[in-house]
């Protein structure tokens, strides 16, 4: 059963939005250790508060829109109860409270997000994202690691 | 004085892409008229000329995230048309069970996060609670059979697939890769909890839909054409057949119709209000020859399903009105049969001897101008028509969609719910949700029927004759 689940989402038909997959392909290549999960779709489903809640820390990865092209950030998410009426516009937060609502846990989840410069039509990153992308795969395999090491919550620094 | 008026829906809510509803109403308040107008625009007959026909199953499945198997199967088909090959009996068995998981994740996502908001807290709840958390707090055993249920669709197209969206395994004249022993032994595992799903799934649906006297009366419950593919036996088939017509006193009006000469007796008319084609019946001419496609009118046309739940199911859904099966608010109790369906008729597959085989593609290059490919998607019959020329390259696309072959059917209700419901004196949530249910129940693709996702909040207008926004309300 893994401990640690890694959801990436994005298009990576779509530029920079893409850029969590291409993470992916190098985490995949990285050779995580088993108990580590690794989960790439284009946005996030209801189906998901299933693996999430089965895990004891969640880190999801995406791109973000905000921010100057390249900036990094690692920030930690709580459930929060979604009111839309339908469910295209699911977040880590409601993912986290849907796994509350139905399974009775929520673990530790954090959000590492990078800013992406061009969300155009095409397979490419940009050179800002490229950039940056080695310091972003860091800050994940840091997490992971530091995730297995302890099964306490990780302490608030650990996104500095 | 009193005047005219119109009522806006817009954007509907909990359906698959864009659409809009405008409701008219006259000079005492009373619904008049009612059109269904889909506002997006895709145009994927267009972009594909010029392409090599090989790439056609992979870039029609781009038209949908959310039945992308269905047109990878009929495009598929169509290719194999131009090869001019029969493909391997495995690789047909192995389409097959694509498709049927398809069937599953994408019914589950209709009934289960769609439709089980207005079954489980009633069609006059708050619509701030009108969604899956409103579901998982009155009933999470239900919301966790609709995601479980989605998993097990899901998982057995990434199993074969490679993929959950968007999977490129089907390929012209079968498919890219043989099924393995530890895949198959792996979805056959999950069987016995899907069914368990879709039987208590079933066994709720029809004790709560008894409180739904007053909406099956009047949800597109009138007369029409049902369309539905059958195999030669006359039970139910997904992925080939013949085309059968049946009318509302539940008479065969065509059967045995050859689904590659569909255009000698369907019809596409285009109107100015909407992106979406209106599909008709030929000799009936239009728009008499409005039919129905997609669950309930499978369910309606064939004579049996072929396992042995789905039967004792059928057998009591052919019982609900005297003849056809009018009422599109069955459409819920269809879909949840062909999940019964699809889950047993897996398993049977699953454990047919030549399953494993290796063989599953026949090589071969265009050996014809035109292809035709049809099939059943969740939401009704599918048509590819491709002409290429002698480089291989596509030089004509029409695909015709269920949604749009549903589309007459689907402005009749909404204009009947509409009439039934609707009070222009005093706007209740409660009647405008009807009026979006009743959409709801044919479970429209519209990416899909007009070849883009976006905000998904409802707004309501109340226009007054000279276009003056009278009254507006929104909702989340």
């Amino acid at each position: 059963m893994p401990r640690v689940l890694i959801v990436a989402c994005g298009n990576p038909l779509r530029c920079d939005d893409g850029l969590a997959w291409r993470a992916v392909e190098e985490l995949h290549r990285l050779c995580l250790p088993q108990d580590v999960e690794i989960i790439a779709q284009h946005q996030l489903t209801p189906e998901l508060s299933s693996p999430v809640s089965q895990v004891e820390r969640v880190l999801f990865l995406d791109a973000a829109r905000r921010g100057q092209p390249g900036e990094l950030r690692c920030e930690p998410v709580l459930p929060l109860h979604a009111s839309g009426a339908f469910t295209h516009d699911f977040s880590p937060a409601s993912i986290l409270s849907l796994s509350q609502e139905l399974y009775g846990k929520a673990p530790q989840a954090y959000v590492i997000s990078l800013s992406g410069e061009c969300f155009d039509h095409g397979e490419t990153i940009s050179a800002t994202v490229e950039t940056t992308l080695p310091r972003f795969i860091e800050l994940v395999v840091r997490l992971t690691e530091e995730s297995l090491r302890t099964g306490y919550p990780l302490s608030p620094s650990v996104c500095e | 004085m009193t005047e005219k008026r119109t009522i806006v829906i817009d954007p509907v809510t909990r359906v698959e892409g864009h659409a809009k509803i405008t409701l008219h109403l006259d000079e005492q308040g009373e619904v008049s008229d009612a059109r269904f107008h889909v506002t997006q625009f895709r145009g994927f007959e267009k972009l594909c000329e010029g392409r090599p026909f090989t790439e056609m199953p992979s870039l029609m499945a781009r038209i949908c995230g959310i039945c992308p198997v269905s047109h990878l199967i009929a495009s598929a088909k169509a290719c194999d048309a131009l090869l001019a090959v029969r493909i391997p009996p495995t690789a047909e068995k192995l389409r097959r069970i694509f498709n049927m998981a398809q069937i599953v994740q994408s019914h589950a996502l209709s009934v289960f996060h769609l439709s089980s908001p207005d079954l489980l807290l009633g069609m006059d709840a708050d619509p701030a609670k009108s969604n899956l958390w409103g579901v998982a707090e009155r009933d999470p055993q239900l919301a966790r059979d609709g995601i479980r249920l989605r998993q097990f669709g899901q998982q057995i197209i990434e199993r074969l697939g490679g993929k959950r969206i968007h999977p490129a395994w089907v390929v012209p004249g079968g498919v890219s890769e043989p099924l393995s022993l530890e895949n198959r032994d792996a979805i056959l595992a999950t069987i016995p909890e899907a069914l368990a799903i879709a039987l208590r799934t079933l066994a709720w649906y029809k004790q709560i839909s008894r409180a739904f006297r007053e909406e099956i009366g009047s949800f597109g419950n009138f007369p029409s054409l049902f369309m539905g593919m059958v195999k030669e036996d006359g039970s139910i088939t997904f992925y080939d057949g013949k085309i059968r017509m049946g009318d509302a006193a539940g008479s065969m009006v065509a059967d045995g119709l050859d689904a590659t000469r569909y255009f000698d007796y369907l019809g596409e008319k285009v109107e100015s209000w909407s992106y979406l084609k209106s599909a008709y019946y030929k000799p009936r001419g239009y728009p008499e020859g409005m039919y129905r496609v997609g669950p309930l009118a499978r369910l309606n046309v064939v004579d049996r399903c072929g396992t042995e739940h789905a039967d004792q199911e059928l057998a009591e859904f052919k019982e609900l009105q005297r003849a056809a099966v009018l009422s599109s608010f069955h459409y819920h109790q269809a879909r949840l049969i062909e999940i019964l369906y699809c889950v047993e008729r897996l398993e049977q597959l699953l454990n047919d001897p030549e399953i494993l085989s290796e063989h599953v593609r026949a090589e071969a290059k265009a050996n014809a101008l035109e292809g035709i490919g049809a099939s059943e998607a969740p939401r009704g019959t599918l048509f590819h028509h491709y002409k290429i020329d002698e480089q291989g390259l596509v030089r004509w696309a029409n695909l015709i969609i269920a949604t749009g072959q549903n589309n007459l059917a689907m402005n009749r209700s909404v204009l009947q719910v509409a009439k039934h419901f609707v009070r222009g004196n005093e706007l209740l949530p409660g009647m405008l949700n009807r009026v979006e249910a009743v959409i709801r129940t044919y479970d429209p693709c519209l990416s899909c029927s007009t070849h883009a996702i976006g905000e998904m909040a409802l707004r309501i207008q109340l226009v007054g004759p000279a276009g003056r926004v009278v009254s507006e309300a929104t909702r989340p």
